[in-house]
């Protein structure tokens, strides 16, 4: 996957549809060009041959003629014995194609000229000679020549042959039967024959133009070849021993057809040693000789033309489709040019360079509608950048606030201890540890009238800001009412009204209030909805408080708040403590619980009020585990040393 | 936490389940607030499936119960968890609300 360019998909995948396209319409154009040009050839073919055996057929027909007229003369008297010579004589001089001509009469038709008489005109050079055929070396009424045409009555054309004592030259002779009458009878009488030279067949084949290479033949209705280009095969060799040879069965078939007079033109499905390729073969018989023309299409050239604008259209097409790549790839390029600058200025935004200049691009298209988008995001990210960076420092900002607020909270409740040296009947420890910046825990403790001692717990509902305002408030207030007031339920109805009044949000403190008389340990305390403090006697019991039927101050203005009275005696200790000791949960959502808190008290019942408290954190410590402080924790303890108002 | 409104002819039962706690008491607020505000004049908070609860999630308790006294509705808890009652019982919020044992009796109480 190394930097496969859009470009090169593409072309790919263009390319291909077209190479697909091209191939089934080069497919279809192939198939039917080739047909029309068999067709064509065919067609051609025909004409051809047929032009040919016209040809042949004007120079045998009025030969034909020669000897039929002849033997009606003959038939009908015409002509005496005595004129047959000169008449024979007289018509080779006339007719140059005609060779010889004989008239032989059956075996002693004139009893006194013997047993033979033909009588035989022939061309010796440029002269007419005469002679006679017959003999006992020649007994010419046993020829085929005699023979056929008196078996058959009809005419007949001989096979060629070579007239080796004559001209060596290739003829073939035409016989036909004459008849005269004997006692009114019309009987048999002889034959005549006229002896053609077929060197004007050469002459008509060679001058047949076929293709570039292709090329005619002629065969006699035996089969035996009567011209053809490769001369060896004249007169030598026929069809069939051709076949034979070359063991080459369809062109045995060809040749049976041939000599049976049919025509066709087809696909050789045979090879020839004389022309090699595939060949195609056209042929027809002469009607008069029952002979065959064979006309051979070498394949290669037929279809030449067919081949050349293959190779045409080839080129064409890679050309194209070179022309279409290069044209796909500068499209292309175009088209993502400004992507890649847009993906290098991409990379300087990622890098933090919010005011790199983006490409200009105006190509009104949805590029330019991606750089439009990217210039936005650009100015979106720049602007969300300095909101952060804003966001950010208001937040140190409240931050550093809220730890200011905190310092302020923890300043506002008493943290030196022990806060009172001089009064030796009491001792205090406590602690405070908010959940978050600001919590909504708060204790206090102070001092009415010399020898009142006044402390109070108190854990506001919710936490953070609202919470520790609404503390602070708390706070402020029991310091301002007690400052004239000592009875708790008076303090805490007193606190509850005012902060009831007007209370939208609904907030409240949990509040526990007591006040200590230090010259009779006498406590008074009055409870609003908070967790029952621990009261641990000095011989070690522990209890816990009642629980409270009041419920926490700031919630109805009109709550009638009642106090409590307990006598304390030398060295009990009071533990206070808020929701978050008894509700510290761990992971698993345990609470650490009044149990274990009351048994941590009860091991720890002779600690000093700081020693006890150090040991309760570390338990919850445990406890917790490391889990998220979710509450506020505070505790409180107190000790009683009564004895010090004895001494 | 989950919380599942349900209105009948004369009352809407609210059902709801896990911790109400600082982080999900405005959400709490909200939904019981939605029945408060479709003037439901009997509201049963079903808190059998309430594990915990904090003193953000009390409060929301408290502004229901005021906004139903000042409309003289009722609204009625029921099927709490110990350890829910308990809460309860050391903030004294047992004395002003209606709690009962059984979502029947709150129905009808």
């Amino acid at each position: 996957m190394k930097n496969r360019t859009l470009a090169a998909t593409i072309i790919r995948s263009v390319l291909l549809f077209c190479i697909g396209i091209f191939a089934v319409i080069f497919s279809i154009y192939y198939y039917y060009t080739r047909e029309t040009i068999k067709e064509t050839t065919r067609e051609n073919a025909i004409f051809l041959a047929n032009n040919t055996v016209n040809q042949i057929e004007q120079v045998l027909n009025p030969i034909e003629k020669i000897p039929d007229i002849i033997a009606r003369m003959m038939e009908s008297s015409f002509l005496t014995e005595d004129s047959l010579i000169p008449f024979l004589q007289s018509i080779l001089k006339n007719n140059k194609t005609i060779f010889a001509s004989a008239i032989a009469y059956e075996p002693s038709y004139f009893p006194e000229k013997g047993l033979y008489y033909a009588p035989y005109v022939f061309r010796q050079g440029d002269s007419i000679s005469t002679t006679s055929l017959g003999g006992e070396n020649y007994e010419y009424f046993f020829m085929d020549w005699y023979q056929i045409p008196k078996m058959t009555n009809s005419s007949y054309w001989s096979e060629p042959y070579f007239d080796e004592g004559g001209a060596n030259i290739l003829m073939t002779t035409y016989s036909t039967p004459f008849y005269t009458y004997k006692n009114g009878v019309r009987t048999f009488s002889g034959v005549v024959t006229i002896d053609v030279s077929l060197e004007f067949l050469k002459q008509i084949m060679s001058k047949l133009k076929i293709l570039d290479t292709g090329y005619a033949f002629l065969i006699s209705r035996n089969g035996v070849i009567i011209t053809h280009p490769n001369q060896k095969y004249v007169m030598n060799e026929s069809i069939f021993s051709i076949a034979k040879a070359n063991n080459q069965p369809g062109m045995r078939s060809v040749g049976r057809n041939m000599v049976q007079g049919k025509s066709n033109f087809a696909s050789a499905d045979f090879k020839s040693k004389f022309k090699s390729g595939k060949l195609w073969i056209n042929y027809i018989s002469l009607p008069s000789s029952h002979w065959s023309i064979g006309v051979i299409y070498p394949e290669s050239e037929m279809f030449a033309s067919l081949r050349k604008i293959n190779i045409i259209l080839m080129l064409l097409v890679v050309f194209g489709l070179s022309l279409l790549s290069v044209f796909i790839t500068r499209i292309i390029n175009n088209i993502t040019k400004p992507l890649k600058l847009l993906a290098s200025s991409a990379r300087l935004i990622a890098s933090g360079n919010f005011n790199v200049k983006l490409p200009e691009i105006k190509t009104h298209d949805e590029m330019e509608e991606l750089c439009d988008s990217f210039i936005y995001m650009q100015k979106e990210l720049a602007e969300y950048i300095v909101t952060l960076k804003d966001t950010t420092s208001a937040k140190e900002k409240i931050e550093s606030e809220l730890r200011i607020a905190r310092e302020i909270q923890m300043a506002m409740i008493p943290h030196i201890f022990p806060p009172f040296p001089d009064l030796p009947q009491i001792d205090v420890f406590a602690v405070l540890k908010s959940a978050k910046e600001v919590g909504g825990d708060l204790y206090d403790f102070f001092v009415i009238d010399g020898d009142k001692f006044c402390f109070a717990i108190g854990d506001v509902s919710g936490k953070g800001v609202p919470a520790s305002l609404f503390m602070a408030v708390t706070r402020t207030l029991v310091r301002s009412i007690s400052d004239k007031e000592t009875s708790p339920s008076v303090i805490v109805t007193s606190l509850n009204k005012s902060l009831s009044d007007n209370n939208e949000s609904s907030m409240f403190v949990t509040f526990f209030l007591g006040v200590l008389d230090l010259k009779t340990g006498l406590l008074k305390y009055c409870n609003a909805g908070h967790n029952p403090p621990v009261i641990i006697h000095g011989n070690g019991e522990v209890t816990m408080f009642e629980k409270t039927k009041y419920i926490p101050v700031g919630l109805f203005e009109d709550f009638d708040y009642q106090e409590i009275s307990l006598q304390l005696e030398d060295g009990d200790k009071i533990f206070l403590y808020t929701d978050g000791v008894s509700e510290a949960e761990n992971v698993d959502n345990k609470l650490f619980g009044d149990d274990t808190l009351m048994n941590i008290v009860s091991q720890n019942a002779k600690a000093t009020p700081r020693d006890l408290i150090h040991r309760m954190e570390e338990e919850i410590a445990t406890h917790v585990n490391g889990f998220t402080q979710s509450d506020d924790i505070t505790m409180m303890t107190i000790v009683y040393d009564g004895k010090h108002n004895r001494s | 936490m989950n919380v599942e409104i349900l209105a009948a002819a004369d009352y809407s039962l609210v059902t709801v389940e896990g911790r109400v706690d600082t982080t999900n008491a405005n959400e709490f607020e909200k939904s019981m607030l939605s029945v408060v505000d479709g003037g439901a004049t009997k509201i049963v908070l079903d808190c059998a499936g309430l594990n915990y609860i904090s003193s953000s999630g009390l409060r929301v308790f408290l502004i229901v119960q005021k906004k139903m006294i000042a409309i003289k509705g009722k609204f009625a808890l029921c099927c709490l968890q110990p350890e829910i009652k308990e809460i309860f019982d050391i903030s004294g919020f047992s004395s002003i609300f209606s709690i009962y044992a059984d979502k029947e009796a709150a129905i009808k109480g």
